[in-house]
């Protein structure tokens, strides 16, 4: 290894892999789904006759479902294999887990501290309290859109789950539905808006952070970034294994011209949403205050 | 023939050329009657005949129309679009504009300007009519004093109301959405919160995705609560099966109109709650109602989305405005050594 080698492997290429399959199935059915929610809305009449109108449209979004239930595979997998053969705990205890730990909650805490100029920025370990929200909110609203969107997809079958007794009072598919919907608008929202102003948007990494594409990080970046684990890195030794040589020019471009257009999509898609969000909670006042009749002019009647 | 008469006249001061008119004259005469009691059908009203007036716009104009019934004015043109006429339910081969205009059976020719309304249901569709007529919904608008329904009021063309549809066009199947939904406000709000009505907002109107019609019944509609209507227990599972195979006793509880966006449901919950002294039934079947879950459901994904775009929408602004901050103190300290 040469000594003006200064480029750390962040994200080994099975994780790489398993983003992009994210990346693709989450767009495809965000692309695909939106349009039901925005039903009022002309962009979404274009978007959905663009993904192929009513079968075409769902059918896509199904297939991307099952692309979507491969990474959830892929990663648990990964899981069982990291705790069962190799008996690695890290994952599960440690700065190296991705669960929550009371470390984090002082890094809550002192980054609140920082906010009001009241201290320094403390040193974040290998994966920062809001990537650890990220990847647990991912968990969780994967989770609840794979089950309702079975519901979803065999409604029939569903529903005969539930004696008869209990459909009168729980309607499942209609559950299912509420649930489906309002996930896909807070995750969809997520990503689109927080976790890419997280991630790609952040005065150090604009236009894009190629870490997750290339998986190689600059040096001087991973100090400034996450200070504590660069440190427990040089401490324990493992500084000079994770060191690879730097990514090459051709994926670095490549990463943009994926990671850009993506990047697009989904600031117009977050753009498209809050606008039909605004045009709807101001049709809601004005039929709420339809009725009111509220006359400037009477405060001068005394 | 006329032509020839022409020429002749111009000659008229032959003797032999009057003659030769004359008889000429009586031939066509001859020919004429023989023709119209030989065979009626060689003047029975070809729908080319009609056509040939009505496709031509130099020949034909608008015109206003008062609806016999609600008495609405409107301008309505008496071109008829050939293709979209063919296209409709009454454009087969075997239709004549004489079936259903009677009144034109005898004329010929130029005809008089205001037809009589055209009586769809005396001869053709007696059927529909009177089951519609039964059905609790015309029953109701009667006693409510509300004007019934013409045929025409539903059975309307895209471009003409002429050209009736079939049940199955896509136009029709869009249009009935919207007639239903103009009265029955709040069913058709929540019809639109249910997937059925969201891919049917989208414009797809196919017959895979149910509209108004498919479930309530065409002509006899019936309160869903009837046992006899098409919602009714026994009938459901057959409306549901259409489209959903197997539609078991627990698929029929479906909630169709989910009224967790209706602010009247909001607000007879808050009343039924303020009344829950006097009278604790409403707020029994309030919470016995399947609508129950789904609405505490979207409360609370309401407020998810709401505490969580706040909280990381500030924490985003907070670190972005605290990372510029530090950067730029870095650079003054910089430039300080």
């Amino acid at each position: 290894m040469t000594s003006n080698n200064n480029t750390l492997l962040r994200f080994g290429l099975f994780h790489r892999f398993g983003h992009f399959l994210i990346i693709i199935s989450f767009f495809g059915l965000v692309l695909t789904g939106m349009p039901l929610v925005f039903k009022d809305y002309a962009w979404a009449h274009f978007l959905y006759n663009l993904m192929g109108g009513y079968p075409t449209a769902g059918n896509i979004h199904r297939i991307c479902a099952l692309i979507t239930f491969i990474a959830v595979f892929l990663h648990f997998a990964f899981l069982t294999f990291e705790t069962l053969v190799r008996k690695n705990r890290n994952i599960f205890w440690g700065p190296d887990s991705l669960l929550l730990q009371p470390k984090d909650i002082m890094n809550v805490l002192g980054d609140i501290l920082w906010f009001f100029r009241l201290g320094k920025r403390p040193q974040f370990d290998r994966y920062i309290y809001w990537e650890k929200f990220e990847y647990l909110s991912l968990m969780w609203g994967t989770m609840v859109m794979a089950v309702t969107g079975f519901m979803l997809w065999f409604p029939v079958q569903t529903a005969s789950l539930v004696p008869v007794k209990i459909a009168t009072f729980i309607d499942l598919p209609s559950i299912a539905l509420v649930a489906h919907r309002y996930e896909a608008l807070l995750a969809a929202g997520f990503i689109f808006s927080i976790h890419f102003l997280h991630t790609h948007l952040l005065p150090e990494n604009i236009p894009v952070d190629e870490a997750m594409f290339t998986g190689k990080v600059d040096e001087g970046h991973m100090k400034h970034e996450r200070g504590a684990y660069y440190e427990r890195l040089k401490e324990e030794g493992q500084l000079e294994e994770l060191k690879v040589q730097p990514a090459s020019r051709r994926a670095k471009f490549v990463s943009k011209l994926v990671g850009l257009p993506l990047l697009g999509v989904g600031l117009l898609m977050v753009g498209f949403m809050l606008s039909s969000l605004i045009c709807s909670i101001t049709s809601v006042i004005a039929d709420l205050t339809k009725n009111i009749h509220f006359d400037i002019f009477s405060i001068f009647a005394f | 023939m006329v032509s020839l008469l022409k020429t002749t006249i111009d000659v008229s001061g032959d003797s032999k050329a009057c003659r030769f008119v004359f008889i000429s004259c009586l031939f066509s005469c001859l020919l004429f009657f023989i023709s119209v009691y030989s065979s009626e059908s060689l003047f029975a009203q070809e729908n080319s005949e009609c056509l040939e007036c009505h496709t031509d716009p130099a020949e034909v104009d608008d015109k206003v129309r008062v609806d016999p019934v609600t008495g609405e004015v409107e301008l309505v043109s008496m071109l008829v679009d050939k293709d979209a006429f063919h296209a409709s339910a009454h454009g087969g081969e075997d239709f004549y504009c004489i079936d259903c205009h009677a009144d034109l059976e005898e004329s010929e020719g130029e005809h008089y300007p205001d037809l009589q309304p055209v009586d769809c249901i005396t001869f053709c569709h007696d059927d529909p009519a009177e089951t519609f007529l039964e059905g609790s919904h015309a029953g109701l608008m009667q006693e409510k004093g509300i004007e019934l329904p013409t045929c025409k009021h539903c059975h309307a063309g895209e471009r003409s109301k002429r050209d009736t549809p079939r049940a199955d066009d896509l136009y029709h199947r869009m249009d009935t959405i919207g007639k239903c939904g103009g009265c029955h406000t709040e069913y058709y709000d929540s019809y639109r919160n249910n997937l059925h009505g969201q891919v049917t907002a989208l414009g797809h109107v196919g017959t895979d995705i149910a509209t108004c019609v498919d479930c309530h019944g065409q002509h006899t509609i019936l309160n869903s609560s009837d046992p006899e209507s098409t919602l009714g227990p026994e009938n459901a599972k057959e409306t549901c099966g259409k489209c959903h195979p197997g539609a078991g006793d627990s698929f029929i509880k479906h909630v169709a109109h989910p009224q967790y966006k209706n602010l009247g449901y909001y607000k007879s919950a808050m009343i039924a709650l303020l009344n829950i002294r006097k009278d604790s039934g409403q707020v029994k079947s309030i919470i016995k109602s399947p609508q129950i879950i789904l609405t505490i459901l979207f409360v609370m994904y309401v407020g998810i989305l709401v505490i969580t775009f706040a909280q990381f929408g500030t924490h985003m602004l907070l670190s972005w405005l605290g990372t510029l901050l530090d950067e730029r103190k870095g650079k003054e300290s910089g430039h300080d050594k």
